[in-house]
């Protein structure tokens, strides 16, 4: 099989590039929020200065199996981002990137330390409110185009599936560890949750994976436009982050953090409800309903 | 400057620790997230966490019951870590420096960089001694690296809660 060197090049650069955009999209986040609040908040390159500074640090590790889990849960996420990039198979994507989550909670599960116990009970809560919903988005995808894989998704789903894409909202808020539901990393309330017992470099790894977590999503996120015309395409996807993006950003400064049991209640029901109706405007459409 | 250096200088993660304030320069420092002086802006989050952060930030003076706290404190913050000692107590023990239950300033119990002096120090005084300790790290990148520093010995056992 002849190896299709652009498209390689074009899919390394994705991988290697998104981490990067994803730190600004971050800058972006902290600069548009202080501006909400009335600051002037940090520079626009700020996360990278404080990944930089992390890995510059002392390390001070609890254990060996936190050291395991954190770079185990980088190479998962990055794996997952990976294999969006190449066109891969979103429901393997899903699953890779689920794997890392919860190679993360083990590596905060694996340090004695209350907060750090508290905080990892609170991501895998969170994991049990969106991966449902999530998993149900793709299955949908793959139920209205007949297939999973990314490469052959060339069509424009932001038509067909609206209310999936709603639904994807409260996951996003979820991974971005934003009100409402930054429930695991509560700040001031559990101190930072599952990174508590994390210093130094191996902060700065779980940061990193964190990035790379957030890419995957954003990811399933730009595949919901799609266009002939190459620039109106990335442009639609670029749009569809930045308003995500933003959306989240209001929602993060107008609420305040709700209780575990409420995000159950919340994300579970509604979010299945939006792709149950989404699947019933589908199914209506195929048999000429409209 | 190396990148590193520029990043430490960029983004100082803040924990805050009351050693037995009044709670005068605590309300100061919190004075600091505010909007008005808004020291984001200089890339500094409030951390609440030791092993997150890079600079300590000490209110009060030092009694005997938390002196160990603050040593543990201090012993979980990696290296490069930074002390601040902000207002009068928490440099020299102030009108307390002699009382039975008090040690004097944070001094006597782990090294201090910058004293910020004031009863209560004022949120400016508190962002001069900042930036005073970013321009020392600063200095400190530009010259040959000192060794680190020991780790301060524990007077009692630190035994786990």
């Amino acid at each position: 099989m002849a190896v299709d060197w652009t498209q390689l090049t074009i899919q390394v650069l994705l991988v290697v590039l998104s981490p990067v955009a994803i730190g600004l999209l971050f800058g972006i986040d902290r600069k548009i929020t202080a501006h909400m609040q009335n600051r002037v908040g940090p520079p626009i390159i700020q996360p990278f200065y404080d990944l930089i500074k992390l890995f510059g640090k002392r390390t001070m590790v609890m254990n060996n199996g936190q050291i395991v889990f954190a770079f185990a849960c980088l190479f998962l996420q990055a794996a997952a981002l990976a294999l969006l990039a190449s066109g891969g198979d979103l429901l393997i994507v899903f699953f890779v990137s689920g794997a890392g989550s919860v190679a993360f909670v083990l590596g905060a599960f694996s340090a004695r330390s209350p907060y750090s116990y508290y905080g990892s009970q609170r991501e895998l809560l969170q994991i049990l409110a969106y991966e449902p919903v999530l998993l149900l988005v793709i299955l949908l995808i793959g139920y209205d185009r007949g297939t999973f894989t990314v490469s052959r998704l060339d069509t424009n789903l932001l038509p067909v599936l609206p209310l999936a894409l709603i639904a994807l909202m409260a996951v996003l808020v979820i991974k971005l560890q934003k009100s409402p539901y930054d429930i695991a990393t509560a700040h001031q309330e559990i101190v930072s949750g599952p990174y508590v017992e994390y210093s130094g470099p191996y902060l700065g790894i779980t940061k990193l994976a964190n990035w790379f977590e957030v890419a995957v999503i954003f990811g399933i996120l730009t595949l919901f436009y799609w266009n002939e015309n190459m620039a109106l395409s990335i442009a639609g996807k670029v749009a569809i982050v930045a308003v995500a993006l933003f959306a989240t950003q209001v929602l993060d400064n107008a609420t305040a953090r709700l209780t575990r049991e409420r995000m159950l209640r919340f994300t579970l029901p509604y979010g299945i409800l939006l792709v149950a109706l989404n699947m019933a405007l589908i199914y209506l459409n195929r048999q000429g309903v409209f | 400057m190396n990148a590193t250096d520029r990043s430490r200088i960029k983004s100082p993660w803040i924990l805050h620790f009351d050693t037995g304030s009044c709670n005068g320069c605590d309300i100061e420092t919190w004075a600091l997230l505010t909007p008005k002086y808004d020291i984001e802006r200089f890339g500094m989050l409030n951390k609440a966490n030791p092993k997150h952060a890079d600079m300590l930030l000490v209110t009060g003076p030092v009694s005997m019951k938390v002196a160990d706290r603050l040593r543990n404190l201090y012993n979980q913050m990696p290296e490069p870590r930074f002390v601040i000692a902000v207002g009068n107590c928490a440099c020299t023990g102030a009108p307390f420096s002699d009382c039975y239950n008090v040690h004097g300033g944070i001094g006597k119990i782990i090294p201090v960089d910058i004293f910020v002096p004031g009863c209560a120090a004022r949120p400016e005084a508190i962002i001069d001694g900042v930036v005073l300790g970013l321009k020392i790290w600063r200095q400190r990148a530009f010259a040959p690296r000192p060794k680190e520093r020991p780790l301060p010995a524990t007077e009692s056992s630190e035994a786990a809660p």
